[in-house]
């Protein structure tokens, strides 16, 4: 039997710290109280995962009846083109996009970022057969989907491995956009044919760098960043 | 005989809880009996098999409906009872453990029974859980127990005033005061994560909680409420805030005390009991008058009624009733966020002292009750007693256990003896988590 010496109050055989305010148990008397019963067990139980079938179902069935009636309708009513071929890819596409939250989640977000990408091109070198014009499939659309994948699977990786935080958070968005549009340029000049030159793009990794900057500066200065969490905290 | 019902409305309370609940938060609340025996898991499970269908209005799902929530039976297999764990009062599913609402947990030699708020309140769920006790305790060979009291007879029909919306028979009062709505101080800490529940249990004699009690003439509750007070005040000085804010506790009345009533379902309303440091500095005595009066004031049977028809009339509004439940979530719960929840810095509840037919006495040890996890950063307080042994439960999701320490130590300064358990981890685990965080 302990008492606290900080609180008064009566502790349990098995505490080694007061857990009113942490002060550790020291009785010399009783150094071998190891075998005493837990007041509470130790193992905590993970919350359920619920699987949410139901919405899986009406999100597949939903995609399915739209592209299925809108095929009938171009194949019996509206038959000048095949507009329906668009209308089954984006069903497929949002299908797809959709697939990790609705119906499977166990696999790493890389893998279903990266069957988004697969998806996203077919669903491009589908418009680009319907039109018939495959240039700006081939300048624009692959290297902008594939760029724009690298940089989220980058801003993945980052999220779930680098160190997490608002800050850290602020720092990885603003790196990746930057990024993204400066990429986005180059790959449009040259489709253009033009000299590669940053326009437009110059301007937001002016801003992000200048906010990246700033971040770093609050990271790496201790008193810095515990001031803006005192400030930012809600 | 009773027909078995198809479904149920929800009463007027469990409208709100469900409308509460996110990913990382249900109502939910614990009630455990400890025994002097070890728990024989097989034979709590038959007695929880016998004594579920004694109590429809817990073997239900709650499903949606367009304009209200409703409880259907729930023949599915369980409820199971499992080993314990610790961090209790976890967050509870509709649609998780074959869409039961109860469970049923077993560590050493006590039974812990967790309902989700919205099929009824602590006296609904303490007759279920001593009908479950004594069920238990009869397949153990102690053949004597009685029935009365909390026990109710599981070879009976249920009564069709056990499974009534009580609220709609009393809400009957002319005029629907309106409800208070000052922000008062919120405890600020470090938030756990959601999965963890901090417990600290104070046990006590109750003879000597009535002693003091007594000193200061006011009752248990009003004497443990105004200790809370005296705490969160404490606490809210210690953080030196730019402006004081009231400190006020919420705190339910049970009342079928003041309405007759054998409902299982909920049967409760909050009162407010507070002080506003803005206005001077209170001192321990002047907090503990404080407390009685505004219990003497408030709770009697006219201020109850005025209070639970407040709530009727926004209920059976016709407009809110043809609103869709969507919209009616989001309204309840912004509601709920910016008025309700601001409107007191902690909870508190009183079982007070549990009836135990003498029959069944000698294999109690004691109860413990637990208000769950709160909404928002914030201490909840309940306390139970059992014969000469009472006990003060706290619940937060907050790593600072400074309200804890600050009551539990003007308890013992005030002459009582007090035994602390917890579930927290040792303190070095937060050492070293901060220092990971660095």
């Amino acid at each position: 039997m302990s008492y606290c010496v900080n609180c008064g109050v009566e502790l349990d055989d098995s505490a080694k710290a007061c857990p009113l305010c942490n002060t550790p148990v020291l009785n010399p008397n009783e150094m071998l109280k190891a075998n005493a019963i837990a007041p509470f067990p130790k193992e905590k139980a993970p919350v359920e995962e619920i699987r949410r079938t139901d919405l899986g179902w009406l999100v597949s069935t939903v995609a399915l009846a739209t592209a299925v009636t809108c095929g009938m309708l171009n194949w019996l009513v509206f038959r000048q083109n095949l507009w329906s071929l668009a209308v089954i890819g984006a069903c497929v596409l949002i299908w797809v996009i959709l697939f990790p939250l609705v119906i499977y989640h166990k696999w790493t977000p890389y893998i279903y970022l990266l069957l988004d990408g697969a998806t996203l091109l077919l669903y491009l070198y589908l418009i680009a057969r319907m039109v018939e014009k495959y240039e700006w499939y081939d300048g624009l659309g692959i290297p902008i989907v594939l760029w724009t994948l690298a940089v989220l699977e980058l801003l993945t990786f980052a999220g779930r491995r680098l160190p997490k935080g608002i800050l850290a958070g602020g720092l990885y968005f603003f790196t990746a956009l930057a990024m993204l549009c400066v990429g986005i340029e180059v790959i449009i000049d040259d489709y253009l044919e033009g000299p590669i030159s940053l326009g437009w793009s110059a301007v937001v990794l002016t801003v992000c760098v200048i906010i990246d900057i700033a971040i770093i500066t609050m990271l790496s200065r201790r008193r810095l960043r515990d001031a803006v969490r005192r400030r930012l905290h809600f | 005989m009773v027909e078995r019902k198809e479904w149920y409305k929800l009463d007027l309370s469990a409208i709100v809880y469900p409308t509460l609940q996110r990913r990382d938060f249900s109502s939910v609340y614990r009630l455990s009996v400890l025994l002097k025996e070890e728990i024989q898991p097989e034979l709590l499970q038959k007695a929880l098999d016998r004594t579920m269908p004694r109590f429809p209005t817990y073997k239900v799902a709650i499903r949606r409906g367009l304009f209200w929530r409703y409880m259907e039976p729930n023949d599915r297999p369980g409820p199971f009872v499992k080993p314990d764990i610790g961090n209790p009062c976890q967050p509870m599913s509709f649609r998780g453990q074959n869409r039961y609402l109860v469970r049923v947990y077993y560590y050493h030699n006590r039974i812990s029974f967790e309902a989700h708020h919205s099929l009824g309140d602590g006296t609904g769920g303490m007759c279920l859980l001593m009908t479950l006790t004594a069920e238990y305790l009869r397949l153990l060979g102690h053949e004597e127990i009685k029935n009365g009291g909390f026990v109710l007879d599981v070879n009976e029909k249920p009564d069709p005033e056990e499974l009534e919306d009580a609220y709609m028979r009393y809400a009957k009062s002319k005029i629907c005061p309106p409800r208070p709505g000052e922000k008062t101080y919120r405890v600020r800490g470090t938030k756990e994560p959601f999965y963890t529940l901090n417990i600290i249990d104070g046990i006590m004699p109750t003879s000597e909680v009535v002693k003091v009690s007594k000193k200061y003439q006011a009752s248990i509750t009003e004497y443990l409420n105004a200790v809370l007070l005296y705490a969160l005040l404490q606490k809210q000085a210690e953080d030196r805030h730019f402006s004081l804010r009231p400190v006020r506790i919420a705190m339910p009345v049970n009342l079928r005390r003041f309405f007759p009533s054998k409902t299982l379902r909920n049967f409760i309303t909050m009162v407010y009991p507070g002080v506003d440091p803005r206005l001077g500095e209170y001192t321990f005595e002047e907090i503990v008058t404080q407390v009685h009066h505004y219990m003497r004031y408030y709770v009697n049977d006219k201020f109850l009624r005025a209070d639970i028809t407040t709530n009727a009339r926004t209920q059976s509004h016709p407009l809110i009733r043809i609103v869709p439940l969507f919209i009616k979530d989001l309204v309840v719960r912004s509601f709920y966020a910016k008025v309700q929840d601001r409107n007191s810095s902690a909870g508190l509840t009183n079982m007070g002292a549990m009836a135990v037919d003498e029959s069944m006495k000698p294999y109690i040890e004691r109860f413990d009750i637990c208000m769950g996890q709160p909404f928002s950063s914030r201490t909840n307080c309940a306390v139970i007693s059992f014969q000469d042994t009472l006990t003060i439960n706290f619940a937060s999701s907050i790593v600072e256990a400074d309200v804890e320490r600050y009551f539990f130590r003007k308890l013992v300064k005030d002459g009582i003896h007090v035994k602390i358990e917890s579930n927290r981890e040792e303190p070095d685990y937060h050492l070293n988590k901060l220092l990971r965080e660095e």
